[in-house]
C-alpha cells in the first residue's frame, strides 16, 4: 500500500519535473553572430530600386580617424563595450550587428499580431480599420496578405536601397572600423574589413523604425524601444562609434522617407473600396462571365479584402494585364467538373499527410501570412549563407518585390474574374481551413509562393528545386484545405512565376551578379 | 447492500468547451471503490451543445458556427485490485459538428485515461463516516487527432498527469457530501504548423505549444434512496487554467488558451441486482456551464449502462462506499 503511494507520487513528481525541464520554445531564429562570407566591396555601385541615385540622400564626410572628436568617440566606445552586463551581452548576440534578420522577424510578428479580420458588431455590421484613427476598433491595420506583402516589400526594398547608399559612403569616405583604428577596443562580434562610417546596423534600425511605425502605428513605442536597443547593442558590441550610428540613422531615415512617399501614393489607400465599387466588380463579372463570388460568412461581409489591390502600383511587372491568367473553367464545364470532383474526393478522404500539408501552409489569421512564411525561408538562407546585410537585403528586396507584384496580379485576377469558392459552388461542401474573404481564382498562396520561390531559386540556384517544391506544396495545400480548385492553384503558380521573371530581370541588371 | 457501484457522472458531463474539459470528462472524482476482484465496465453516451461561447470574457454567438454539438461514446472500467486500491480506465470516441458555417466536423478516438484510486483514510465520525481518497491519473492522446482545430478538435493533445484528493462525509442514513480538488500537469501539445502567435507574448517558431497547467475542484451533495438502489447527486464543479492567453476579438481559439469554467449538474443512477454478484445500473444526468472563459457555454446530458461482476477473489462481494 505505502509502496504504491510512493510509486504514484514519484510518477507524478517525475512528470512535473519533466515538464519543468521542457525547453523554452524558440521565439526567434537561433544563430550565432557570423563573419560575412563576402563584403561586396563594390556594393555602392549597385543600382538602387527607388532612389534616383545612390547619393540622393547625402551624409557629410566624417571626422578624420585622427581627429580629437573621433578619438573621443573611440574612448566612449571603449567604455561602452567593456564590462557588459549579461543583458547587454544577450542584446549584442541577438541583434548580431546589422540586425536585418531580427527586424524581418519583428515585422513577421507584427504581421501576425495584426492579421485579424474585423469582428461583427452586435447589429451585424462590420467596422473597418481606420488609418487616421488606428486605435479605434477594429485596430488599424488588418494585416491580411495584401497588406503584409506590401509591408514586407517597402521594408525590404528600403533596406536594400539604403544599404547600397551606405556601402557607397563607406567606401567613398573609407573611414576604417573603430576597432581597426583602436585595436584596444574589446569587440563582441566578428570583425571585418568594412569601413565603419556609416554604421550599416544603424541604417537597418532607422529604416525598420520608420517603415514599421508607418505600417503599424500603434506599435510606435514598442518599435522605438527595439530600435534603441539595437543601436545601443552596436556600441556594447564595440563596433560602431557615435558618428557611425548618427549618420547611419540619418541615411536610413532619409531613404525610408522616400519609400513612405511612394507608399503614400501607390494606390493602397483606395484598395479597400467602398461597397458600391465592390458591388460593381461583381456585377461586371456576372455580366462578362456569367458568375460571381459571394462572401458566405454570417453576417455577410459587405466587401471582400482589398478589391482594388490589383490597382496598386507594382515594382517590376509593367501592368496587371501583362500577367493576367486566362479565363478559368466555367462552372459546369468538363474541366470544372474534373477539378471539383477531385476536390471532393481529396477532402472526403484526406490523409494525415495531406492534413499536415494543409495546416503547415495555412498561414491564416494570426499568422505572418504566406509572404511572411517566405520571408522566414529567406532569412534562414541568409543565415545559412552568412550573407552581409547588403547582400541579405538584396535577397529580401527582390523576393518581396516579386511577392508584392504577384499579390497585385493575383488580386487583379481575383476581382476581375470574381470566381466562386468551392463552398459556394459545391452544395454542402465543407472545409478544414476557413475560406478567406476574397474570390477564388487564382490562389494567393500559390501565386505568392511561386514568385518567392522563383527569386530565391535565382539567387540560390543550388537550392532552386527545393524552393520550387515548396511552392508547389503550398499550392497543393489549398486544395487539401478545401478552399481552392486545382486550376486556382496551378494557374496561381504560373502567374507567380511570370511576375517573378520581371523581378529577376531587374536583379540581373543591378550590378550585383 | 447495493451501494453505489460507479458514479460516472462527472466523468460524463462531457465536453463543454470550445475545447475539451477532458479533465472534467474522465477524471474519476467520486469515492466509490470496487472490492477486490470486482470489475465494473460502462458504456456511456454523451451529448453536449453550445451556441454561445466566451471570447476571453466576452460572451458571444457566432453565425459561422451556429450550435456546436459534441457527441461521445465512452467505454470505461474500474477494477478492484485490492479492497483499497482501484484502477480505472476510459477511452472516448467523439464526434463534433457545427450547425452553421462551412467548417468540417471531426470524429475519432480522443484520449486514453488511467487512474489509480486508493482508500487512504476511512473512519467513523459522529453519525457517519469520513473518507479520504487520493487519485493519480494519466491521460494522453489515443489517436493522431489535431489539437489545433478548436472548437472542432477532439481534444487538446497533451499528456496530462493529475493528482487529486477526494474527501467524503457520509451519514449512515445515506446522505453524503463530497469535495475534491486536483492539479493537472500538462505536457506540450503538437500542432501541424511551426509558427504561431500568442497574444501578449509574440511569435513562436515551433510546432510545440506550451500548455499551462490546470486546477479543478468539485463539490457534491448526494443521497441513496429506495433502499439504496437509487443514487441522486447534485454537483458544482469548475476548472481553472493556470495561464494562457484569451481568444482575441473574432480570432480563432488556440489549445493553450486560458480556459476556465464552472458548471452545475444533476445525476441519477439506478442499480438492478441480477444475482450472483452481478449488478446492472442505468445512469443519466445533465449539466450546465454557468460561467466561463474561452470556452463554450454548454448544456450537456448523458446516459448509459454499467455492469459489475466479480472476476477474481470473492465474487459475491459488492462495491462498498
Amino acid at each position: 500500500m505505502k509502496k504504491i503511494y510512493f510509486l504514484g507520487t514519484l510518477a507524478f513528481v517525475a512528470l512535473a519535473v519533466f515538464q519543468a525541464c521542457e525547453k523554452d520554445l524558440p521565439t526567434s531564429l537561433k544563430f550565432s553572430p557570423y563573419a560575412y562570407e563576402s563584403l561586396d566591396e563594390n556594393g555602392g555601385t549597385w543600382k538602387p530600386v527607388l532612389l534616383d541615385s545612390t547619393t540622393q540622400i547625402g551624409i557629410p564626410a566624417p571626422e578624420d580617424a585622427s581627429s580629437a572628436a573621433y578619438q573621443a568617440e573611440l574612448a566612449d566606445l571603449k567604455a561602452a563595450s567593456s564590462d557588459l552586463t549579461s543583458d547587454q551581452e544577450k542584446a549584442v548576440a541577438y541583434w548580431s550587428g546589422d540586425g536585418l534578420v531580427r527586424w524581418n522577424e519583428i515585422a513577421r510578428d507584427l504581421a501576425a499580431k495584426y492579421n485579424l479580420p474585423p469582428a461583427p458588431k452586435p447589429d451585424g455590421t462590420y467596422g473597418a480599420p481606420d488609418p487616421a484613427n488606428p486605435s479605434s476598433i477594429p485596430n488599424f491595420p488588418f494585416a491580411h496578405p495584401p497588406y503584409a506583402c506590401r509591408m514586407f516589400a517597402y521594408w525590404s526594398i528600403a533596406q536594400f536601397d539604403a544599404l547600397i547608399a551606405a556601402w557607397h559612403y563607406k567606401y567613398e569616405y573609407n573611414r576604417p572600423a573603430a576597432y581597426k583604428t583602436d585595436v584596444g577596443i574589446n569587440t563582441h562580434l566578428p570583425q571585418n574589413d568594412l569601413p565603419g562610417y556609416p554604421s550599416d546596423g544603424a541604417v537597418v534600425a532607422a529604416v525598420s523604425k520608420r517603415i514599421l511605425i508607418a505600417m503599424f502605428p500603434l506599435e510606435k513605442a514598442y518599435i522605438e524601444e527595439l530600435a534603441e536597443e539595437h543601436l545601443n547593442s552596436l556600441q556594447w558590441a564595440g563596433i560602431s562609434t557615435e558618428s557611425d550610428i548618427v549618420w547611419g540613422d540619418s541615411l536610413g531615415r532619409g531613404v525610408a522617407g522616400k519609400f513612405l512617399a511612394r507608399a503614400g501614393s501607390d494606390g493602397m489607400k483606395a484598395a479597400q473600396t467602398p461597397k458600391p465599387i465592390s458591388d460593381s466588380l461583381r456585377v461586371a463579372a456576372k455580366a462578362q462571365f456569367g458568375w460571381q463570388w459571394d462572401n458566405l460568412e454570417a453576417p455577410t461581409r459587405p466587401v471582400g479584402i482589398t478589391p482594388y489591390f490589383g490597382r496598386v502600383k507594382p515594382w517590376c511587372i509593367p501592368n496587371v494585364e501583362a500577367v493576367r491568367p486566362p479565363v478559368p473553367p466555367a462552372p459546369g464545364s468538363a474541366e470544372f467538373i474534373k477539378d471539383a470532383e477531385e476536390l471532393k474526393e481529396i477532402t472526403s478522404n484526406l490523409t494525415e499527410e495531406q492534413r499536415k500539408i494543409a495546416n503547415f501552409w495555412s498561414d491564416g489569421p494570426s499568422t505572418y501570412t504566406p509572404p511572411g512564411h517566405w520571408n522566414r525561408f529567406a532569412a534562414d538562407e541568409i543565415v545559412d549563407h552568412r550573407l552581409n546585410p547588403l547582400r541579405a537585403a538584396r535577397v529580401l528586396a527582390y523576393m518581396n518585390m516579386a511577392i508584392m507584384d504577384a499579390g497585385i496580379s493575383c488580386w487583379d485576377a481575383k476581382y476581375y474574374y470574381h470566381y466562386a469558392r468551392p463552398i459556394q459552388a459545391l452544395p454542402g461542401f465543407k472545409t478544414i481551413l476557413g475560406t478567406p474573404n476574397f474570390p477564388s481564382y487564382t490562389s494567393g498562396h500559390s501565386t505568392f509562393s511561386a514568385a518567392a520561390a522563383a527569386v530565391l531559386g535565382h539567387i540560390f540556384p543550388a537550392e532552386a528545386a527545393k524552393f520550387d517544391n515548396w511552392a508547389k506544396e503550398a499550392a497543393e495545400s489549398r486544395i487539401y484545405g478545401g478552399i481552392h480548385y486545382r486550376f486556382d492553384a496551378d494557374m496561381g503558380n504560373e502567374q507567380g512565376k511570370a511576375c517573378a521573371n520581371y523581378a529577376v530581370d531587374v536583379a540581373k541588371a543591378d550590378g550585383a551578379e | 447492500m447495493n451501494k453505489i457501484i460507479l458514479k460516472w457522472l462527472q466523468l460524463l458531463a462531457v465536453c463543454t468547451v470550445l475545447s475539451i474539459p477532458r479533465l472534467m470528462a474522465q477524471t474519476p472524482t467520486d469515492a466509490i471503490m470496487m472490492d477486490k476482484g470486482r470489475l465494473c465496465v460502462a458504456a456511456i453516451y454523451g451529448h453536449d451543445t453550445w451556441d454561445e461561447y466566451w471570447e476571453g470574457t466576452l460572451k458571444r454567438s457566432n453565425g459561422n458556427i451556429g450550435t456546436l454539438t459534441r457527441q461521445s461514446v465512452m467505454g470505461m472500467f474500474s477494477l478492484g485490485v485490492t479492497d483499497r486500491i482501484n484502477v480505472l480506465g476510459a477511452l472516448p470516441w467523439i464526434k463534433t459538428e457545427a450547425s452553421a458555417g462551412q467548417m468540417k466536423g471531426v470524429q475519432g478516438i480522443q484520449d486514453w485515461g488511467v487512474w489509480v484510486k486508493a482508500r487512504a483514510i476511512d473512519f467513523k465520525v459522529g453519525p457517519g463516516s469520513l473518507g479520504f481518497y487520493p487519485v493519480l491519473g494519466l491521460t494522453g492522446p489515443a489517436s493522431n487527432y489535431l489539437s489545433d482545430y478548436l472548437p472542432f478538435s477532439l481534444g487538446l493533445g497533451t499528456v496530462e498527469a493529475s493528482g487529486r484528493g477526494i474527501l467524503i462525509y457520509e451519514l449512515d442514513m445515506g446522505l453524503y457530501v463530497r469535495a475534491h480538488a486536483a492539479y493537472h500537469v500538462r505536457s506540450n501539445t503538437t500542432i501541424e504548423r511551426d509558427y504561431y502567435y500568442i497574444p501578449g507574448a509574440g511569435g513562436v517558431y515551433s510546432d510545440e505549444v506550451d500548455m499551462p497547467n490546470v486546477s479543478s475542484f468539485g463539490a457534491t451533495l448526494g443521497a441513496l434512496l429506495l433502499n439504496n438502489n437509487l443514487k441522486v447527486e447534485a454537483t458544482y464543479e469548475g476548472m481553472n487554467t493556470l495561464g494562457g492567453a484569451d481568444i482575441r476579438l473574432h480570432d480563432m481559439p488556440f489549445p493553450s488558451n486560458n480556459m476556465d469554467l464552472t458548471r452545475a449538474g444533476l445525476s441519477l443512477q439506478y442499480y438492478i441486482p441480477l444475482g450472483n454478484g452481478h449488478i446492472l445500473s442505468v445512469i443519466a444526468g445533465g449539466s450546465q456551464v454557468l460561467t466561463g472563459r474561452n470556452v463554450g457555454q454548454s448544456t450537456a446530458w448523458m446516459g448509459g449502462l454499467t455492469y459489475q461482476f466479480g472476476v477474481f477473489g470473492n465474487k459475491n462481494t459488492n462495491a462498498t462506499n
